[in-house]
């Protein structure tokens, strides 16, 4: 059955013919969600390349277990969460293999928030989409791979706390406190980054 | 100046995460706290600037040639296709298999210690229903049952692994 005969909001029936085994209607659900899982990887690790793979490879995941998919949330929520994983675990891998970053470190060395001005005016006010995007991508690229993650399972995935903590494995006040930490860094990044496009 | 618990607090209020009386009653602190205010501005904003962030992102590599990978693992590692529920039930048929078969274990085990007058002194502890213990202090030997959660039944399986 070709993916087009479905219509554009029955994920339902791609995946149940997709569980018997049916390809065209998977790569019909690829194609309508791979953006999504590729965005997601590439907020996580943010490298383009390393985003394809990581993917690629939730897609192959999402295929071999398809059949234990109930449908307890939708498809593409499902998907993501898939792909949420291999990127946790894929950074975790990367982050055996190299020092820890500043920001780690200032975070264990305490506090540095609590210090930081607050940011009265919005420095991203005024600016074009793809500038503002550039911005974002180059300040989150500023902090270390937990702060990032917590703000995009928060921000971009809608995830509360308490799904965040049992997603990276730590308690309820470290993603409050990472959370925390992660906004302001990035209001600080963002209005220095202002700063730095004045000059 | 506000302390980190209130900080917190003040962040865990604009995520809607306080109970609704706390969130009132912190509402009524903030109105007469600028520095709050400010704050609660400062984390407003980074929010609304992160909105929309993933918005029209695109995968760099053509639908065909991105599907043609995929095709190709897959065929390469084909999966058996089943009744999707099959999973599920034999996870909720072992859940309850293991733990029932720990204790049977368990009581045969006590049951012929008791048995025996001269037989090592033992301990056992069932605390929940997912782990059985055996000690035998005379052998100095223990044995723990344990049984998880079918990993079938995690959306994300084997790569469902925590960062710390």
């Amino acid at each position: 059955m070709s993916g087009k005969e479905y219509g554009p909001e029955n994920d339902p029936a791609l995946v149940r013919a997709a569980q018997r085994g049916d390809m065209v209607a998977f790569e019909e659900l690829v194609g309508r969600h791979r953006d999504k899982i590729y965005g997601r990887a590439l907020s996580m690790v943010r490298n383009e390349e390393e985003a394809v793979d990581l993917s690629q490879e939730a897609w192959v995941k999402g295929w071999q277990r398809l059949p234990q998919f109930l449908g307890e949330s939708s498809f593409g929520t499902w998907m993501t969460r898939i792909v949420i994983n291999l990127c946790l675990d894929h950074l975790r891998k990367q982050k055996r293999q190299r020092m820890e970053s500043i920001e780690a470190i200032n975070e264990e060395s305490g506090g540095v928030e609590r210090q930081m001005p607050v940011v009265t005016v919005n420095p991203t006010a005024g600016l074009e989409r793809s500038e503002l995007r550039q911005r974002i991508n180059q300040a989150l690229g500023q902090l270390s791979y937990e702060h990032r993650t917590v703000l995009v399972l928060h921000e971009f995935e809608q995830m509360e706390y308490k799904e965040i903590a049992r997603t990276m494995g730590c308690s309820i006040g470290t993603v409050m406190s990472r959370l925390f930490y992660a906004r302001r860094k990035m209001a600080a990044l963002l209005a220095g980054l202002k700063k730095e496009g004045l000059r | 100046m506000m302390d980190y618990e209130s900080q917190l607090r003040l962040q865990a209020c604009l995520d809607g995460e306080l109970a609704a009386q706390e969130a009132a009653q912190f509402e009524e602190r903030l109105a007469n706290d600028p520095e709050a205010q400010a704050l609660l501005g400062e984390l407003r904003m980074t929010r609304t600037v992160l909105a929309g962030f993933e918005a029209g992102v695109k995968l760099p590599e053509s639908p065909e040639f991105f599907w043609s990978k995929i095709r190709r693992e897959i065929e390469r590692e084909p999966r058996s296709v089943g009744d999707p529920r099959r999973g599920s039930l034999f996870a909720a048929w072992r859940r309850w298999l293991v733990p029932a078969g720990a204790m049977a274990a368990g009581m045969a085990a006590v049951l012929l210690i008791g048995r025996s007058e001269q037989g090592p002194e033992t301990q056992t502890s069932l605390t929940d229903s997912g782990a059985f213990t055996y000690h035998d202090f005379a052998a100095r030997t223990t044995l723990v049952w344990l049984s998880y959660p079918a990993e079938e039944e995690l959306g994300g399986g084997e790569e469902a692994d925590t960062l710390d």
